[in-house]
């Protein structure tokens, strides 16, 4: 069904009903994350599985493996995908490469090995920036050191190509339906500043209008590490509460930061 | 797995000590491009891209097939990356590397996705028959930046290419061979090239220690290896961003990217101008010989 954009000019709403700036609370999108290791790396192992590997710190540190499972119930369409999916494997070549630059490998030896199996329940949109932002929290919770969060976010722009039209507003963390629809970008950035660490723009936009897009990707980045931050904050709050952990280390930690 | 020798420790020092400084090891300024040369072969669609010493040829073929029951109006367009070990040792037959997979990938998003070609214009019977149009990239040799010369070459070849004449009497379906018409154009809607920026840490200018990111154009293997992160900008001569990828790595200031983003596309522009001289001399060349061919037949009889 195609998007009928020009009922967005007139009363600023999407189909869904959010305002341009505006992330969706959860989406439709859905993913789980699994975080195993660090393993002994396993020669024998690596040449079989369909993992894609980043090494950490230079080849100094642990290395990430990163494999993705879409469910085959996570689209409406139900089309199955091969393991080989060139499609999939670059995600998980960016997610890697990605988390490379965030997490501190050296802490672990160099044949050590830290895999992240991530599994897509729900497809609805912004699916490598919900891969990212997942791996990222899952990684905190696992307890593993990172400079900072990796988050992502999917900004795109109303108007055409063709339509020479500046005045277009960029929009936020696109569902399915724009995806396809419009021109977009996923951007993670390292935390909430403005370094670039994995950008991806896969339709053709015009040259003048990657700036604000970009720039309201980095935006909903910031918002994004932010509630990253409050559900791991959140998270510790409650494992103090049931005693899991003792008070004084929690807030020893917590100071750091 | 055979992997890429690595650069020594006194070869990494010195070339990093080297860009840090502005200077290349081939003597290049940081934002050149190697020597570039294309050639195209005797038959139509056959490009070969030197850059440097990275060699690239590339064929397109074209076969009438069945096209895919989900899209009964398109026709079918495939591009196959093929890096032997002919061209670097790290390279094994059936099994793609993890190079030739984000190779093949961005030749798609590039050429394929951002409807360079066409491929309502290859349908011929709605549902029934279609043309395949296939291009064959290979590596002959690889010394760095497989990207943007690969892009070229297969750029280069479409618009080199011409495919048999058709023509629809009734239901009958006639493909003339080139003796009987003269083949024709594939039709082209635009022509995206790719620019991949290498990055290799910052360097601080000016007093107050403000950061500056070092990037280099058409990279060779040496220094290839030695960067720390990359970012693939496609677009074309318009102004047009096809794909931007930048596959993780060390991170980037945002400005950095959209000053490469400029930068990518008065390359572009070059690049865009290399090919349509380089197709307008080949065409010129062609012209004269076809006439003389035509010319010797009619003698014949």
């Amino acid at each position: 069904m195609p998007l009928d954009t020009s009922t967005y000019n007139l009363a600023l709403l999407r189909v869904d009903g959010r305002r341009w700036n505006e992330l969706r609370q959860q989406g439709n999108t859905k993913i789980q994350c699994i975080i195993t290791g660090p393993n002994e790396r396993d020669a024998s192992k690596n040449t079989s599985s369909s993992a894609s590997t980043a090494p950490t710190a230079g080849g100094a540190g642990a290395t990430l493996a990163v494999s993705i499972m879409i469910a085959p119930f996570a689209t409406v369409d139900r089309k199955r995908r091969g393991r080989n999916d060139k499609r999939v494997q670059e995600m998980q070549t960016t997610i890697a490469c990605g988390l490379a630059a965030a997490v501190q490998g050296q802490a672990y030896g160099p044949r050590s090995t830290i895999h992240i199996a991530l599994n897509v329940l729900s497809q609805d949109g912004s699916l490598l920036a919900g891969l990212i932002n997942a791996a990222s929290l899952a990684l905190v919770d696992a307890g593993v050191p990172m400079t900072d969060y990796l988050v992502a976010c999917t900004a795109g722009s109303t108007s055409s190509y063709a339509a020479a039209d500046e005045a277009a507003d960029p929009l936020l963390d696109l569902n399915t339906q724009e995806e396809q629809e419009l021109p977009f970008l996923t951007l993670a950035t390292l935390g909430a500043t403005d370094k670039v660490v994995a950008m991806v723009c896969e339709s053709r936009v015009q040259l003048t209008r990657l700036e604000g897009m970009m720039a309201t990707a980095a935006d909903g980045c910031k918002a994004a590490r932010d509630f990253l931050d409050g559900v791991v904050r959140d998270k510790g709050e409650l494992m103090v509460q049931e005693g899991a952990i003792g008070r004084g280390e929690v807030v020893s930690s917590m100071d750091l930061d | 797995m055979p992997r890429e020798a690595e650069p020594s420790q006194n070869e990494k020092d010195f070339i990093l000590k080297a860009v840090r400084e502005g200077h290349r090891l081939d003597g290049r300024a940081l934002d050149q491009f190697r020597q570039l040369d294309l050639k195209f072969g005797d038959q139509y669609g056959i490009a070969d891209v030197t850059l440097g010493k990275t060699r690239i040829l590339t064929k397109v073929t074209a076969e009438v097939t069945v096209p895919y029951t989900d899209r009964p109006f398109d026709g079918i367009f495939t591009i196959t990356t093929e890096l032997s070990p002919m061209a670097s040792p790290a390279f094994e037959v059936n099994r793609p590397t993890e190079t030739e997979v984000l190779l093949s990938r961005l030749l798609e998003k590039t050429v394929r996705r951002s409807n360079a070609l066409d491929t309502e214009s290859l349908c011929l019977v709605a549902g029934q028959k279609c043309w395949s149009i296939r291009v064959d990239l290979h590596v002959l040799s690889h010394d760095g930046n497989l990207i943007d010369a690969s892009c070229l070459a297969v750029v280069a070849a479409l618009r080199h290419f011409r495919k048999p004449d058709t023509s629809m009497e009734g239901d009958t379906l006639t493909v003339y061979t080139p003796a009987e018409r003269e083949p024709v154009p594939l039709s082209w809607l635009h022509s995206p090239f790719c620019i991949t920026f290498s990055f290799f840490g910052t360097i601080s200018i000016g007093e107050d220690g403000e950061e500056k990111d070092i990037w280099l154009l058409d990279t060779t293997l040496l220094e290839e290896q030695l960067r720390v992160s990359s970012c693939t900008i496609s677009m074309n001569k318009h102004g047009e961003i096809c794909q931007v990828a930048k596959p993780g790595g060390a991170p980037v200031e945002a400005v950095t990217v959209l000053q490469c983003s400029s930068l990518a596309l008065q390359k572009v522009k070059d690049l865009s101008d290399f090919v349509d001289q380089k197709l307008a001399e080949d065409s010129k060349h062609r012209n004269k010989g076809g006439l003389l061919a035509e010319l010797s037949a009619e003698n014949a009889r």
